[in-house]
């Protein structure tokens, strides 16, 4: 390992250190439900989330059309990470009674309409694709190497 | 370019990498089930250059974060070597905005690099050295703390406590300081790794460059496949994941970044908060009722104590009005990431420090709020703030008397500091000279 390396490692573990002493030191945390906290969000990724997404891409993988796969894998990819933005705000358990300006919109609609921009652009994409590839085809354009 | 450690190198680090690299024993085969099998993952997406890629942009976000947050940390807990400006006016409202809107941004990106790298969770055997499980716990670390940190951001602008046992701003800040030392750890780890996966240009297959020799390095990585590059058609690159993820991050800003960007506010079906909503056309955080201060904000009997080394004011409602009135235009910008610009008309803080015999460019002000309890009850105006002609103690929203819930009868209104310092229902002023 090159000195820089072993610099940039070593300086890690110490900001890590003081992560955890200047922690244990601060009257304002929590250290037991900090800890929770952090091993639950690890635990709900990586045993929960994540099996989730590979399994729906499995899914794609058997029953999307392979032409349209990659499009369908990006429009999902976009809506989870829009998802996990909008949940919190779509459940809106933030309101409060007396405080009309906390979370003034309805985010149900709201997550609806950008799922429903990014499933219709993802549409649009498989739609063009096919039209370019009949309108190739009938005009006896060589086809492409591999046709789906 | 590598050179053998240096002959001056102790034999106490060699001993020390000698034991850390010393092989561990092998569970047994029988245990290597499900995804711990070999090819458990066929996804031919994954490479070491998408990870090395993606990782550079998260590590360029997480700075981004971490350094606007630690401004929004200091700024609301100063040391004493901290210094912070009142102009630009609106410069904490553009680092907190930046900070929340990146934070959000991050999402599809950490999504993107875990999923890239969770084979890597499965890899036999779980630990082949000491060295490669202390990388694996540091592993362990970065990713909990990535997620922690946004994930408890997304509650904490959805104002949704109720699943964090802790106390959001302080764990948010500690956990912050975790991450970055373990991604710190992580870059010193893996740099060798990610040079070389973003050497191997496709266009030049250079595939015997000259290869650091690593003894640390967790042994042979799986044999690295030749960029997949898109022979069927259909099926996602490497590319267009990057812009999948490109995507999804401007599709979060587009839907968000109206609760500060007004102009986006159309957009921002996703906002909590919008800059023209609440009462008088502002939001609030926090309403007079929660704070209970209701009766002795509306009482008659209301006096404003401003106290310094040179004497003592109890000011009424009517004597504010009194003073010299000053109208400025102003951001509320709170920590959430929201904020809103507002025209403010009352007294120049400035003006009532030398109404208390002090020095108004030279002075720091403690103020404090009606509230009998709060984190947010008291603040200290540092000296650029004190002294700025635009920091008010504001008895006017948009022309109106305050709204109770923004602060009636009087409240503080300063250039570039954070909404939870702006106090409100102010009772009193205590003014020094600055040291």
């Amino acid at each position: 390992m090159t000195a820089a390396r072993r610099l940039l490692v070593a300086a890690g573990a110490l900001v890590m250190g003081y992560a955890v002493v200047s922690a244990l030191a601060d009257p304002d945390v929590r250290p037991l439900g900090v800890l929770v906290f952090l091993v639950g969000v690890l635990a709900a990724h990586d045993a929960v989330l994540l099996p989730l997404a590979v399994g729906a891409g499995a899914l794609i993988g058997r029953f999307v059309p392979a032409p349209d796969q990659a499009t369908v894998r990006a429009a999902g990819l976009c809506s989870l990470a829009v998802a996990v933005v909008a949940v919190p705000l779509v459940l809106g358990y933030g309101r409060t009674a007396d405080d009309p300006s906390v979370l003034p919109l309805p985010y149900g609609r709201g997550l609806a309409a950008v799922l429903g921009v990014i499933w219709a652009t993802a549409l649009a994409a498989i739609v063009v694709r096919r039209i370019r590839k009949r309108t190739e085809r009938s005009s006896g354009a060589p086809a492409p190497p591999v046709d789906g | 370019m590598v050179r053998e450690p240096d002959p001056g190198v102790s034999r106490r680090t060699r001993l020390l990498d000698r034991l850390l690299d010393r092989p561990l024993p092998a569970p047994p085969a029988a245990l290597r089930r499900g995804p711990l099998r070999a090819g458990a993952f066929p996804s031919a997406l994954r490479s070491a250059r998408l990870t090395s890629q993606l990782g550079i942009a998260l590590a360029v976000a997480f700075g981004i974060c971490f350094g606007t947050g630690l401004i929004s940390h200091l700024v609301q807990h100063p040391p004493g070597w901290f210094w912070w400006p009142a102009r630009p006016a609106g410069l904490y409202r553009l680092t907190q905005g930046v900070h929340v809107a990146t934070g959000l941004a991050t999402v599809p990106l950490l999504g993107a690099k875990l999923w890239s790298v969770y084979p890597r969770l499965f890899a036999w055997p779980p630990a082949r050295t000491l060295a490669h499980a202390a990388e694996r716990l540091g592993i362990a670390a970065l990713v909990a703390a990535s997620l922690f940190l946004v994930v408890s951001g997304i509650l904490n602008i959805a104002r949704w406590y109720a699943p964090m046992p802790f106390f959001f701003t302080a764990g948010h800040y500690r956990v912050a300081w975790l991450a970055a030392g373990a991604l710190l750890v992580h870059v010193g780890v893996q740099l060798p790794a990610v040079r070389q996966a973003l050497r191997r240009r496709p266009a030049e297959p250079r595939e015997t460059g000259p290869r650091e020799p690593e003894p640390r390095e967790p042994g042979p990585r799986e044999p690295e496949p030749r960029e997949p590059e898109p022979r069927e058609p259909g099926r996602l690159t490497r590319r267009g994941l990057l812009a999948a993820v490109g995507g999804g991050a401007a599709v979060i800003t587009v839907a968000t970044a109206g609760q500060t960007v007004a102009p986006l506010g159309g957009l921002s079906v996703l906002a909590p908060r919008r800059p023209g909503t609440g009462p008088q056309g502002l939001p609030v955080n926090r309403t007079a009722a929660a704070a209970g201060v209701r009766a002795l904000a509306l009482d008659p009997g209301y006096r404003l104590t401003v106290e310094g080394p040179g004497g003592r004011v109890a000011l009424d409602l009517a004597a504010l009005q009194a003073l010299p009135q000053h109208t400025v235009v102003l951001p509320i910008a709170c920590v959430e990431g929201w904020s809103a610009t507002a025209t403010w008309t009352g007294v120049r803080l400035r003006d009532l420090v030398g109404l208390v015999g002090t020095d108004p460019d030279a002075a720091e002000a403690d103020v404090e709020s009606l509230q009998a309890a709060g984190r947010y009850r008291a603040a200290t105006v540092p000296p650029p703030h004190t002294r700025d002609p635009l920091t008010l103690v504001a008895l006017r929203l948009h022309g109106e008397a305050l709204h109770l819930d923004h602060g009636y009868p009087a409240r503080l209104i300063a250039p570039n500091r954070p909404g939870v310092l702006q106090t409100k229902w102010l009772s009193r002023i205590t003014v020094r000279s600055a040291p």
